[in-house]
């Protein structure tokens, strides 16, 4: 990830309405702030800044210098407003929801809910050896309805990882970042070349092959975010694995029991010939929901499945 | 700066040559690039020509008299180079996308800065001695660091012309960067594909080098490499630049040049790539947005 090399807004400036609080995350394309409007009400907002082009030094307007710069501003433009176009089509509890868009700066913004939690990756850092079975089902048995409506819309996210993933305080998942999804039918949108995050992109997206890529493709991360879950680490890039599969065995690196089941379903996510995945996300949120067999302890499942999520976590 | 500059691309004794060169050179600064196109991927040639083309591109848009930062520029013209040739395999829905090595070289004031990718070489050479040269990314060059093979395995490994880093392939390429190398009087930076370095051994050339300018030299060692090969000669290409004294009349001084203005010289032939304008207008902007807008609207909340 390029670091940001660009000064973010600073707090108390009124953007077309909002006022910015503070920096919440920059990235690789975007800065985002915490921001709210006159009611009071919270918001993530989205600025579209990528971080390797110096165009905020000082001041708020953006600055290009060269034509150079001009071309691959506009580029990523156009990837941001796929994002948007994606958000926009959707409402679900289980994706973030997108309430406003609009340019000011020499920029583009884009107004989201804000969610109070953390994400995927934080907790997996702090907690995982705490992630039990049964917390691993429900994030994802959740999560999976928030995928069945984006790939219901004809979309495909492209970049499902810990990081992009983020559990509300009262322990609901919220798909985030949708800066990678594309809409599979739209000729456009596929030029674009799709970027991928190693460890999580399933191995047809390397190729980006956009007649293999499908909601398998998306099933793929989502075995390896579960992977990730349990082992602390992404499993062995996709395309590496097409040459020479050196993935680690999940059974070897989990920390603490889960059930042949849950390894299974994992592996199936994971294979590298995707027509031996789930091929769509209920497929995949069915097999999540299927009882866990008899040695998963099953008091641990229903003690943890009626606790508040912040509790989890509290010792 | 005053130096002298030699460039050839030869094609040995192939069908076609797949080896793009180019130079490029304003009052203060000059750019060197060679590009291998891959035999055995299509168009190998379009990858190197677009290689080639892009880094020059890239330089003549960015060193307004000097590049700011060589080393950044290098990596990421050479990115550049790679996102066209992706972009192109893209355009044109490839099966494979066309790849290449390729190796580039800036000069300004009085340093040398090089990055490459895959094994297209540079060598430096001073009083005929081999003083620095770039590491190949090749699978026999890794086996020779581990001890695994000796160079002189090496130069008749069957596996001699696998490469783990090229532009155009399906991971960016992994760009090898120099360190600054300040230049000597006399000192000469040879840019080379594989046809010509397998056949020709550094020290070779170094040899004629105290004797005779790059000039003189080269045309003969291309020869020379291409007899070696025995009528199975690869393309071959060279780019050499040696560094004269700078304040030898006899040497042109790119000083004399006007502000911002280059002099270039490359084998590529502006093919026809087909070239797409992928520009973003200001309507497009605004159609996008109310687009959007207009979608938010329209799902309930």
């Amino acid at each position: 990830m390029p670091h940001q090399a660009n000064q973010p807004l600073p707090a108390g400036y009124v953007l077309n309405g909002y006022r910015i609080e503070k920096p919440l995350s920059s990235g690789g394309f975007s800065i985002v702030y915490l921001a709210s409007d006159e009611s009071g009400t919270n918001f993530a907002i989205k600025e579209y800044l990528p971080a390797s082009l110096p165009l905020r030094t000082d001041g708020i307007e953006i600055k290009l210098g060269i034509d150079a710069d001009l071309s691959v501003f506009r580029h990523g433009l156009k990837c941001f407003f796929e994002e948007g176009r994606a958000l926009a089509m959707i409402t679900h509890p289980n994706v973030v929801r997108v309430e406003n868009f609009f340019r000011a700066n020499e920029t583009c913004y884009m107004v989201m809910q804000y969610v109070r939690g953390r994400t995927l990756q934080f907790h997996i850092q702090r907690h995982r050896h705490e992630f039990t079975e049964a917390f691993i089902r429900r994030i994802f048995i959740h999560l999976m309805n928030g995928l069945r409506e984006v790939h219901a819309n004809k979309l495909l996210h492209l970049d499902i990882k810990p990081a992009n993933i983020f559990i509300a305080m009262e322990g609901r998942p919220v798909l985030l970042d949708f800066g990678a999804a594309r809409i599979t039918l739209s000729e456009e949108a596929l030029k674009l070349k799709p970027m991928y995050t190693a460890g999580f992109a399933a191995p047809e997206h390397y190729r980006f092959d956009p007649a293999t890529l499908g909601p398998w493709s998306d099933i793929y991360s989502v075995g390896a975010t579960i992977y990730t879950c349990i082992a602390g680490t992404p499993p062995q890039a996709g395309d590496a694995r097409e040459q020479k599969d050196h993935i680690i065995p999940l059974r070897t690196l989990a920390r603490q029991a889960y059930s042949d089941n849950l390894y299974d379903i994992v592996d199936a996510c994971l294979s590298v010939d995707y027509l031996k995945r789930p091929q769509t996300a209920f497929d995949l949120q069915k097999l999540l929901m299927e009882e866990p067999p008899a040695e998963a302890k099953r008091p641990n499942f229903l003690e943890t499945i009626n606790k508040p999520f912040s509790k989890l976590f509290s010792r | 700066m005053r130096f002298t500059i030699f460039q050839e691309s030869r094609i040995g004794n192939r069908t076609g040559n797949e080896d793009r060169v180019g130079y490029s050179y304003s009052r203060e600064v000059l750019l060197m690039v060679v590009a291998d196109g891959m035999g055995g991927h299509l168009e190998g040639e379009v990858a190197a020509e677009l290689a080639v083309n892009e880094i020059t591109r890239r330089f003549q848009q960015e060193a307004r008299n000097r590049l700011r930062k060589p080393h950044e520029f290098l990596v990421s013209a050479i990115n550049s180079g790679h996102h066209a040739i992706v972009s192109y395999a893209v355009q044109k829905n490839l099966l494979e996308c066309p790849r290449t090595t390729c190796v580039a070289c800036v000069v300004q004031g009085g340093s040398a800065y090089w990055a490459h990718a895959g094994d297209s070489r540079l060598y430096v050479l001073r009083n005929g001695a081999l003083l620095a040269a770039t590491s190949d990314h090749s699978r026999v060059q890794q086996m020779i660091e581990t001890g695994a093979i000796t160079v002189e395995a090496a130069a008749r490994h069957p596996d001699r012309n696998k490469i783990f880093s090229c532009l155009g392939g399906v991971v960016p390429p992994q760009i090898a960067v120099s360190r600054e190398f300040p230049l000597a009087i006399g000192d000469t930076i040879v840019l080379s594909t594989d046809g010509f370095w397998s056949q020709i051994p550094a020290a070779l050339i170094g040899g004629m080098l105290r004797k005779q300018g790059v000039v003189e030299v080269f045309p003969g060692l291309l020869s020379e490499a291409q007899r070696r090969a025995a009528g199975e000669s690869d393309n071959l290409s060279v780019v050499a630049m040696t560094w004269e004294a700078q304040d030898d009349p006899h040497v042109a001084d790119t000083t004399n040049l006007d502000n911002e203005q280059f002099a270039t010289s490359s084998n590529t032939e502006q093919l026809d790539m087909g070239e797409e304008a992928d520009d973003v207008t200001e309507e497009d902007i605004e159609r996008a947005i109310a687009e959007i807008q207009d979608a938010i609207r329209k799902v309930p909340r």
